[in-house]
């Protein structure tokens, strides 16, 4: 079972050696010391909301991403449906993850593993990164106005281009690899997807996510997630190491 | 002939189609000659706090001459080899380590954590023939590689080192600006790391210092100073190039997708 096998994976994470607890700098905090959470949003220098921290997903989907979402809305093509069925029925045991390869997007954003955004907007690298903790691995959201590419060559993390609406972050993708697994369950995710994902900081504690998957190839309409994030303060990220003392693979065996 | 692990990691790359569209988006604020190509001479860029920016798309320097038939798509530098390999007499290894050196190579390099898809640590991250990209904010650098999806962050925020981090195979990394130099402080590493193919040790005593000089728009000078009393005599220093790779970008690289060597990795 996958969930096992992330859990699992996390136990490889010892708890003798000192913690990685070193106080955020910036954090709005409360009298008696602790992040004040519910403080405004923070900003850029150029005023646009500054989405910079380790972020924490709310827990529930990694199993299935579409969890809160109504029967019909996550419509499958034949052909999907049927892939759905048996990895369904396989108990995932094709699943990447399984092998050590890394989650992609937007599965990111669903693995109980804080990530960090790194606002480099303001440099000559005009973007936004994400560093996750799963699988050790990051995602370029370029932020200096260029297209998608037409044809991108296709990877798990797809290629991002994000603008502002006002105070809420825009990000569309594409390029991404054919045998993507949106979740645990493994809703499919195909070379036709299109992603576009809306973040907003609500507060400094919170953003919300919403987005919507397009991919005439695996579902008939597009279906839409929200998705909120917590702020984790006050501590990073540890190195996740998944293809050290692998034990899990050869007792997946599915049905 | 034993199994050459240029030839393996060529093997790897092979797993990235060329069909599609490559990436060639042109990188902004390069200064260019009058024929539209990049001026990698010209002086290193500032931020706006005046200090360089080491930001850009670097890729190693290929000092390693190619054999007759031609080079290798995965055209390793002699470090990769051999770090300690522009020092006269090379590294100064205790007799164990210089012993396990000789029988890693005498294996064939059967256990290099490398073949097992596993992070090369940040001294290879810097020999290893694939791209990285440094990406300079205000208090935290942060170098992605393409090997892996590999990140490490430098934090430039002030923070001390940790006494006794977590061991893992990245460490642990505070940065501050000498001058123009940006100084990296790091530990925290793992026991059983690699600092080259032939197998040169770091052990979890091991302390590094990175000396990151940018000193044009074009290339990047990294002084590397291992300082591991568990597996050297005394302190060593050798000095890396990296060259700025204008106009491209990252490509993923996954070695553990799509794997086919292990099982040919037969050692002697």
């Amino acid at each position: 079972m996958t969930k096992t096998l992330a859990s699992f994976m996390l136990a490889a994470a010892i708890g003798s050696a000192q913690w990685l607890d070193f106080p955020t700098p910036g954090v709005p905090r409360l009298p008696n010391g602790k992040p004040d959470l519910t403080a405004a949003a923070p900003k850029t220098p150029d005023g646009k909301p500054d989405f910079s921290g380790i972020w924490t997903t709310k827990a529930g989907y990694t199993g299935n991403i579409a969890r809160d979402l109504k029967p019909g809305e996550v419509s499958f093509t034949p052909w999907a449906a049927e892939l759905y069925k048996h990895r369904q029925e396989t108990q995932g045991k094709d699943d990447p993850q399984a092998y050590c390869v890394l989650s992609g997007v937007p599965r990111e954003h669903v693995v109980p593993y804080p990530f960090k955004i790194l606002n480099a907007t303001s440099g000559r690298t005009n973007m936004i990164v994400i560093l996750y903790e799963a699988l050790h691995s990051y995602r370029q959201i370029y932020m200096d106005g260029r297209k998608l590419p037409k044809d991108p060559n296709p990877t798990w993390m797809g290629y991002s281009v994000g603008h502002w609406d006002g105070d809420t972050l825009v990000v569309d993708s594409s390029g991404f690899v054919d045998n993507n697994w949106l979740d645990n369950g493994g809703h499919p995710g195909t070379e036709s997807m299109k992603l576009t994902e809306r973040f907003r900081r609500r507060d400094y504690g919170h953003i919300d996510l919403q987005f919507t998957i397009e991919d005439p190839k695996a579902y008939t309409k597009p279906w839409t997630v929200n998705l909120e994030f917590t702020a984790t303060p006050d501590t990073d990220l540890i190195e996740y190491v998944c293809d050290e003392n692998e034990k899990d693979l050869k007792h997946l065996v599915g049905k | 002939m034993s199994m050459r692990p240029w030839l393996i990691l060529g093997s790897l790359l092979m797993a990235v189609s060329s069909q599609a569209q490559w990436l060639n988006y042109p990188t902004a604020g390069i200064p260019r000659l009058p024929n539209g190509k990049p001026n990698l001479a010209a002086p290193a860029p500032r931020n706006r706090d005046g200090k360089p920016d080491l930001s850009g798309v670097w890729d190693v320097l290929h000092n390693r001459p190619c054999p007759p038939e031609g080079c290798q798509d995965m055209w390793i530098p002699q470090e990769f080899l051999d770090i300690g390999w522009s020092l006269k007499g090379g590294l100064p290894y205790l007799p164990w380590a210089a012993e396990a050196v000789k029988q890693r190579m005498a294996e064939n390099r059967l256990s290099d954590p490398n073949w097992k898809c596993l992070p090369t640590g940040i001294v290879r991250m810097y020999t290893t023939p694939l791209y990285r990209k440094i990406v300079q904010t205000p208090g935290l650098l942060v170098i992605l590689n393409e090997r892996e999806a590999m990140y490490r962050q430098i934090f430039t925020d002030g923070r001390p080192l940790p006494e006794d981090p977590q061991p893992s195979w990245t460490g642990y990394s505070t940065g501050k600006w000498q001058g123009d130099t940006l100084v990296v402080e790091s530990s925290g590493f793992r026991d059983g790391t690699w600092l080259d193919a032939n197998g040169s040790p770091l052990t979890e005593s091991g302390k590094i210092t990175e000396r990151l000089r940018r000193v044009n728009f074009g290339t990047l000078e990294i002084e590397i100073s291992v300082d591991d009393p568990k597996a050297y005599t005394k302190p060593w220093t050798v000095k890396l190039t990296q060259l700025l790779k204008p106009d491209t970008d990252l490509l993923d690289y996954y070695c553990v997708e799509n794997e086919k060597d292990r099982p040919h990795l037969v050692g002697k």
